[in-house]
């Protein structure tokens, strides 16, 4: 009989998941990656180096493009065109200056020219890097946005020795 | 005589129907986690990133090598400098990668272990079904990072067999 009436109990209790623990858990974890992935603003800059020539070694139908960055951050484009200022590193990112120093105009309007020489002729425009070794890297990434924007992406990257 | 006889309150459940609730909160958590990809392992907080105008979104971080490409510890900020020396526990470190279990640091004389690792791990992304154009190297070079370095790594790369370069920026503002 008085097994019968404990029986009845069990039988009375609601059988409930405890899910309250489990939800804290869970808003935890998204806070976490919510902040997590805002945090992580990162982006890039895509940079393919050439590979070996596929034409049997004949020179390329558009003469490549040549960008020497000094040590200083000055930057020159075949040589005898300056396209950049001095770098300046002691300019605080945020200020209109910082930004001014970002845009690379001539360079860029160089590269657009080169691009459209080599789609006229359909094929892609090659650009050689040369940069000083101590100059710092802030500057070539100045010059690879330039390339970016100018929708250029083989490049190929070299050092230099300082003069 | 005409109107009808209300529904009995009592019957109503006033406790609020969580499963919804909780389905959009798992759907929003696997959306974060997927989203947060294994790369953020290899990312160093002690560089400070370059910035650049014309950056765009990196959509899919599968298949990047992160190659962290320091400056001089006299040249980064006191903070970094220390979580630096913490991690490598020497100063001659200019390159440092994460295979995601262990960091390591190579100096400028190691450049042959660099090409080593990155061998390695295009072995492993290979390993999984990824093709040569999608294996990349993530290149995260502090602003003050002499070209050199930068450019040995390139050169590390080149010589394990990769030809792709991101450059890891910041957006200018």
């Amino acid at each position: 009989m008085s097994r019968h009436k404990s029986r009845e109990t069990e039988e009375q209790k609601d059988p409930e998941m405890e899910i309250s623990s489990m939800i804290d858990c869970c808003f935890l974890l998204l806070i976490y990656f919510l902040v997590a992935t805002s945090l992580v603003s990162e982006k890039k800059l895509d940079v393919s180096i050439p590979g070996a020539p596929t034409n049997g070694g004949a020179p390329p139908p558009v003469e490549p493009g040549r960008i020497h960055v000094a040590s200083n951050g000055s930057i020159t484009w075949n040589d005898d065109m300056p396209v950049g200022d001095v770098y300046d590193a002691g300019i605080k990112p945020g200020t209109e200056a910082f930004r001014s120093q970002r845009n690379l105009p001539q360079l860029v309007e160089v590269l657009k020219t080169l691009k459209e020489q080599a789609v006229a002729v359909d094929t892609e425009p090659i650009v050689m890097v040369n940069g000083d070794p101590s100059t710092p890297h802030q500057r070539i990434v100045d010059v690879m946005a330039a390339l970016a924007e100018a929708d250029i992406h083989t490049v190929g990257l070299n050092t230099t020795a300082s003069e | 005589m005409g109107k009808k006889k209300s529904r009995p309150v009592e019957e109503v459940d006033g406790s609020p129907n969580m499963s919804p609730m909780i389905d959009c909160c798992f759907l929003l958590l696997i959306f974060f986690v997927v989203n947060a990809t294994a790369m953020t392992v290899a990312k160093d907080a002690s560089i400070s990133m370059p910035s650049a105008v014309s950056c765009s979104d990196l959509e899919d971080a599968n298949g990047c090598i992160v190659v962290n490409v320091y400056a001089d510890t006299d040249k980064m900020p006191q903070k970094a400098a220390d979580k630096y020396l913490q991690t490598y526990k020497r100063s001659d470190v200019v390159w440092g990668v994460s295979d995601g279990e262990s960091t390591k640091g190579f100096s400028q004389d190691e450049a042959q272990l660099l090409t080593d690792f990155i061998t390695k791990q295009k072995e492993f992304y290979k390993g999984k079904n990824l093709e040569d154009k999608d294996i990349r190297i993530y290149l995260r070079g502090d602003v003050a990072t002499p070209w050199e370095r930068t450019a040995a790594a390139i050169r590390c790369a080149a010589a394990a067999g990769v030809s792709n370069m991101v450059f890891g920026t910041l957006p200018a503002r």
